[in-house]
């Protein structure tokens, strides 16, 4: 019972919920205006991904007559849903040392896709043939990224494992702790091929382009997204916000947690500061800088090299270097 | 209060009927070019009709086209507010009176804001979709 409302305050206020939700909504204003500024144009405000939500909350919800009812509004919340305790699972380091037991790898590889198997589950629930588009090309992507994310997944927790003598170390809480004592992965060279298949991982998992196939608006009119419309759509909204704290926070833990002196907040905002660096290098610069790959290029993509570069450094960690 | 927030998040949504592409040509470039940026506005272009809240109709909407421009107006949400760019929507400009033309628009739809020109200017359009964003906050009552 003791340990029920510590994990009920991670998940809903911090660093999962709220936290996570600010956070991620501000990252996302952020990427927006970056991307404006290269593009030499003024750029919405850093909130503006709040009045999004807000305005979308006020908005009518349509629902298509054809459309799966049940699965059509159930699938925006199981994805904000699974991000939402996603969040609560990332140490951050000198601040919050992560869920005991539950913050796992593995519960990560199986938390990650719930946003996309929303997306996939909303698309064909709509009963639009563009969501349906969407689903088999959303899908495609998947199967392509998630190689290299098993892989990188993999290779830390047997380079973390093989070094503290359990084998293969899984607590993404353990994998933090290694690091402090032992400096980050990121300095070590067998890690560097994983690190870069974690980048390149990064704008795939969040659909930006040269990725953004399966909501590709000039070619399948948002995909699984079309038939989305009020508060419904504003869940998918939270939940992307969501996904990026995710994935750029997991980065951060697994390759470059090293906190700096000084209290919690001090590390909370280096934290973010963290991700805010690694979302301007792997997203927005990309996403400014791209057109879109089409599906089989990206498929191919993911497959040629940053699975190759993963599977190295899980080589390399396995044989112990 | 939470209305006043709301109305600073207009998407747009083209629909062309039938239009020479003057004016959509107009559209992209305020969005997209530099010098006139409607983004600051929090304005984004958006790919579904399910999406937007403003929507810009371009073109003297065309015989066949008619049906599927009205379908395609019902699937927005309320509350929405319709701009007509150029002038096409108004009175034909000039294929009024051909053969192909079921228009003007506001025989079918209800116009709220007109933003004449052919094509209008960028800051005209800008300045549409500014009026626009008024008369839906109106229209959202706040």
């Amino acid at each position: 019972m003791n340990d029920i409302f510590p994990a009920l305050f991670h998940m809903l206020v911090f660093p999962g919920g709220l936290f996570a939700l600010v956070a991620g909504l501000f990252l996302k204003g952020l990427d927006r205006r970056v991307e404006a500024r290269m593009q030499r144009r003024v750029g919405p405000p850093l909130w503006q991904p709040f009045l999004d939500i807000v305005k979308l909350a006020l908005k009518q919800t349509v629902i298509p007559a054809t459309a799966q009812r049940t699965a059509f509004l159930a699938a925006p919340v199981l994805g904000f849903a699974g991000m939402a305790v996603c969040a609560a699972l990332i140490p951050v380091a000198g601040a919050y040392a992560g869920l005991p037991g539950l913050g796992d790898l593995l519960v990560l590889f199986y938390l990650l896709p719930l946003p996309a198997v929303a997306l996939m589950v909303g698309g064909s629930a709509s009963s639009s043939p563009f969501g349906a588009l969407g689903f088999s090309r959303e899908m495609c992507m998947m199967l392509a990224y998630e190689v290299p994310l098993l892989a990188v997944l993999l290779a830390v927790a047997m380079k973390v494992g093989a070094a503290t003598g359990v084998g293969v170390e899984f607590s993404l809480s353990a994998v933090v702790g290694y690091q402090l004592a032992h400096g980050s992965l990121a300095l070590d060279p067998v890690m560097w091929p994983a690190l870069a298949a974690y980048l390149l991982f990064l704008p795939g998992t969040m659909g930006v382009p040269p990725f953004d196939v399966p909501e590709a608006e000039t070619e399948v009119l948002e995909g699984p997204l079309l038939e989305y419309s009020g508060p419904a759509l504003g869940f998918f909204h939270l939940a992307s916000a969501l996904k990026t704290m995710v994935v750029l926070g997991l980065g951060v833990a697994m390759f470059f947690p090293a906190p700096l002196p000084g209290g919690a907040l001090v590390n909370v905002a280096w934290f973010l500061a963290k991700c805010a660096g690694l979302m301007l290098l792997t997203l927005t610069v990309v996403k400014a800088a791209t057109g879109r790959f089409r599906v089989e290029q990206a498929f191919l993509f993911y497959l040629k090299y940053p699975a190759p570069l993963a599977l190295l450094s899980l080589g390399l960690a396995w044989r112990g270097l | 209060m939470l209305r006043k927030l709301a109305a600073r998040s207009p998407w747009l949504y083209r629909i062309n009927t039938g239009s020479c592409n003057g004016c959509d040509v107009e559209l992209l470039t305020t969005a997209c070019i530099p010098r006139y940026d409607v983004e600051r506005l929090g304005c984004r272009y958006c790919g579904s009709p399910r999406h937007a809240d403003i929507v810009l109709i371009t073109g003297p909407l065309t015989v066949r086209l008619k049906d599927k421009v009205l379908r395609v107006w019902e699937e927005i949400p309320e509350p929405k507010v319709t701009v007509a760019v150029g002038i096409c929507p108004v009175s034909g400009g000039v294929f009024r009176g051909g053969y192909s033309i079921a228009g003007p628009v506001d025989k079918y739809l209800p116009i709220d804001i007109n933003v004449p020109g052919c094509p209008p200017r960028p800051q005209a359009i800008i300045e549409g979709v500014i009026k626009a964003r008024d008369a839906w906050l109106a229209r959202m009552g706040g």
